[in-house]
């Protein structure tokens, strides 16, 4: 323990923000997509059909491979009416959550509207603790981003893990990981079920 | 009569000696006079200037100047800063200019234009940092022996122990797209991480984005000018020897490539290169060598340049092509002809690529089933585990599935890498064995923890804690059918990840392929293409066993 860095805890704390940064991101962007995506599914006809196709393409695409991919794809330089529209490396990694997020959305956004046009209400709520469980998913899925140098939570510690002479240093290291990371997510699910039962309560004052 | 015949083969051996000792071979500085006693009797005879198909020393002679090509954004080789030039570069070509007794004048090239401007005869001799390879050969003449020799050197912290190739297996190294020793660096089972620009290579280690970067010693130089960078980080190690020429046209160069070759062996014997690397501070290692090289008799001769013994090789940078070759290059011409789509293919275009591109669709298919039956399996058990009325089982499978739950996919990953390293020496079949086990884990505890709690419902169905039989388990398993075919798909989409610890899945060897070829669009393209299919087909299948394992949950009710 007495190896480890005395700026690492801070350094990881920082690196975790990224993570957050990384996952609201992808979630905003994957709202706007899978919002249109459950519209054009509802409105039916060759739209319905075309936005069945995409979410089911987006279900299968892998986010890491999606990652390499919009880095591969899209030049350094790449700029639309004179602007630079290359995105940086946590833009990147957003990016690449997204095809997850919207999927996840168009799916659970469309079984929220069925909810609400049967007439109940709150069932269409449990919209939102369900994107606030993306949302957790979506800040550990962000930690792909160690593999394209974005300097968030995993990173700091792999780099951290690097100068670890022993495996014993390194596992005391990763235990601090899952400890900042698994306190982060246990807070999150609480946060989802104080939701759940506040809607809970709500449907049976409604009834 | 024998001690007469002694004498006779003694002194007949003797003359052999004198004949064949480097001693009374002619030694460059003579031959090199009289070359350049001929050139300017050449250019002294009266309108011999103004004749076409000149040797260009000839000219040099005639005009009083040598025209030479140097780069100008090259830290220590060669830079400019207003009227100011300086750099090794820049020094040769001075001190060659002042040999053979004319003025330089430089002409600013760089990587796409050293060779052009000499073939346009815009420039006499190029000397910007060129790499002399076989392929090169062919366009330009290069001279011999080679004025410096560059390496890929792997740079780190200092703290970190990296002393040859196997220290790097399964750790990352930053290095810049199309660089010749990419391929080298992956043959060791080293992961790459991609830029297009070598600049960055410094900042990246300092803000700690790579642990190791790999690029020229002669890039690096600069760099380890800088006490605080020399103060963090060092050079670990080297290869990929690359000898870099000076060079002039192929055309109408003979006799000023003579001279040049000979005035580089006199340059090496007598330590000049060395002295001019000193003053630009780059490093001595190969010209102390060198040194040492065209000292010894056999090298020291007006021949020396052409003796193989004295002189390097080019480098064969040549990949061998595969025999569809030909027409894969002829399908994307066909296909950019029709569609305008710039479609490159480099994995079927040369040996390497392919047996990495064949070998990565393997590795990732065998990654794809193993996880599958990995997270199967781990679901089974610690699903038993969960559901069993042992404290002494059910505890530590929950606790297990915390940990599994709380660590993200990434750290899950890096540990069971962590620990089979620790078991195991690296080798591609460990890396994918611990991705199997890490995704396996991930996904089978979420599995596992459904079938618990698809348990627990039909206890309470059944009027309170029953004990836990293999009929009861199955039943529990066919209810949780939804959750465990969610994380077997899950399983599936998640192993291009294993690419993280150095399992050479198609990521990875597509990632590795696109190191030292062309064609990044096309390549990550065919790669989305392929996994979107791989998931699909896997999602076809879990749809199969799930309704499977639904109708024998009906059957069994």
């Amino acid at each position: 323990m007495s190896r480890i860095s005395p700026d690492f805890v801070p350094q990881l704390l920082a690196g975790m923000v990224v993570n957050f940064e990384i996952a609201a991101i992808a979630l905003l962007v994957g709202l706007a997509v899978g919002g249109l995506l459950t519209w054009m599914k509802l409105a039916g006809g060759a739209s319905g059909a075309f936005a069945t196709a995409v979410i089911g393409l987006m279900r299968a695409a892998p986010t890491f491979v999606v990652m390499f991919f919009l880095l591969n794809i899209i030049p350094s330089d790449a700029t639309l009416f004179g602007v630079n529209v290359a995105p940086s490396g946590i833009m990147t990694v957003a990016l690449s959550l997204v095809p997850y997020a919207a999927a996840y959305v168009a799916d659970n956004g469309g079984e929220a509207l069925r909810q609400l046009r049967d007439g109940s209400p709150l069932g269409a709520l449990l919209f939102l603790p369900n994107v606030t469980r993306a949302f957790f998913v979506l800040v550990m899925s962000s930690s792909a981003g160690a593999a394209i140098g974005v300097p968030e939570g995993i990173a700091v510690i792999l780099r951290e893990a690097e100068l670890m002479p022993t495996l014993g240093d390194k596992m005391v290291l990763f235990a601090i990981g899952i400890l900042c990371f698994g306190i982060t997510l246990q807070a999150g699910f609480a946060l989802m079920r104080l939701l759940q039962r506040y809607l809970g309560r709500l449907a049976l004052r409604a009834r | 009569m024998i001690f007469l015949r002694r004498i006779v083969i003694s002194a007949l051996a003797s003359l052999l000696a004198l004949a064949t000792l480097p001693s009374h071979a002619e030694t460059p500085d003579a031959a090199l006079v009289k070359l350049l006693d001929e050139a300017k009797a050449a250019a002294a005879v009266p309108g011999a200037c103004a004749q076409p198909g000149l040797d260009r020393l000839v000219r040099i002679f005639c005009e009083g100047k040598i025209r030479v090509g140097v780069r100008e954004y090259y830290p220590l080789f060669g830079t400019r800063e207003g009227c100011v030039r300086s750099g090794y570069d820049v020094d040769v070509a001075r001190r060659l200019a002042k040999h053979l007794g004319v003025e330089p004048v430089f002409t600013r090239v760089n990587a796409a234009t050293r060779i052009p401007l000499l073939a346009d005869d815009k420039i006499d001799l190029t000397i910007a940092t060129m790499g002399h390879n076989a392929q090169r050969d062919g366009q330009v003449r290069f001279i011999r022996p080679h004025y410096f020799q560059s390496e890929t050197i792997i740079v780190g912290p200092k703290g970190l122990t990296i002393r040859d190739w196997p220290d790097v297996a399964s750790r990352t190294i930053c290095v810049t797209v199309g660089n010749g020793s990419n391929a080298q660096i992956v043959s060791h089972n080293a992961r790459l991480m991609l830029f297009d620009e070598a600049g960055v290579l410094p900042d990246k280690l300092r803000d700690e984005t790579c642990t190791l970067a790999a690029q020229d010693d002669s890039f690096f130089d600069y760099y380890f000018t800088d006490p605080a960078f020399a103060g963090s980080y060092d050079r670990k190690f080297g290869f990929a020897q690359l000898p870099w020429g000076m060079a002039v046209a192929l055309a109408g160069s003979d006799k000023l490539a003579r001279a040049l070759d000979l005035t580089s062996q006199i340059f090496h014997r007598d330590g000049v290169f060395l002295d001019i690397a000193k003053e630009n501070r780059i490093g001595l290692g190969f010209l102390e060598r060198q040194r040492a090289v065209w000292n010894r008799p056999e090298c020291n001769t007006a021949t020396g340049a052409e003796n193989p013994a004295c002189v390097l090789p080019p480098l064969s940078a040549v990949l061998e092509p595969t025999p569809i070759a030909a027409q894969v290059a002829a399908f994307e011409g066909w296909i950019e002809k029709h569609t305008g789509i710039a479609l490159q293919l480099p994995m079927f275009k040369t040996m390497p690529a392919w047996l990495l591109f064949k070998a990565g669709i393997v590795n990732s298919l065998i990654l794809v089933a193993g996880a599958l039956v990995a997270t199967l399996l781990f679901s089974l058990v610690l699903g038993a585990m969960q559901s069993s009325r042992s404290f002494l089982l059910r505890w530590p499978a929950r606790a297990l599935t915390v940990v599994l739950q709380s660590s993200p996919v990434v750290l899950t990953l890096v540990i069971s890498a962590a620990v089979a390293l620790a078991l195991f020496p690296y080798s591609s079949a460990v890396a994918i064995g611990a991705a199997i086990v890490a995704l396996g884990l991930m996904n089978g505890a979420n599995a596992g923890q459904a079938i618990a709690e698809a348990m627990h419902t039909l206890r309470t169905e059944r009027g309170g804690p029953a004990v836990p039989t293999a009929d009861l388990y199955g039943r529990a398993v066919s209810r949780s059918a939804t959750q465990i075919v969610s994380f077997l798909i899950n399983a599936a989409k998640g192993t291009p990840i294993a690419s993280f610890i150095g399992a050479p899945e198609l990521l990875s060897a597509l990632t590795d392929i696109t190191s030292f070829a062309s064609g990044r669009a096309s390549t990550y393209s065919l790669l989305l293409v392929f996994y979107v299919c791989v998931v699909i087909v896997v999602v076809w299948l879990c749809g199969k066993l799930r309704i499977w394992l639904e109708r024998r949950q009906v059957v069994s009710a």
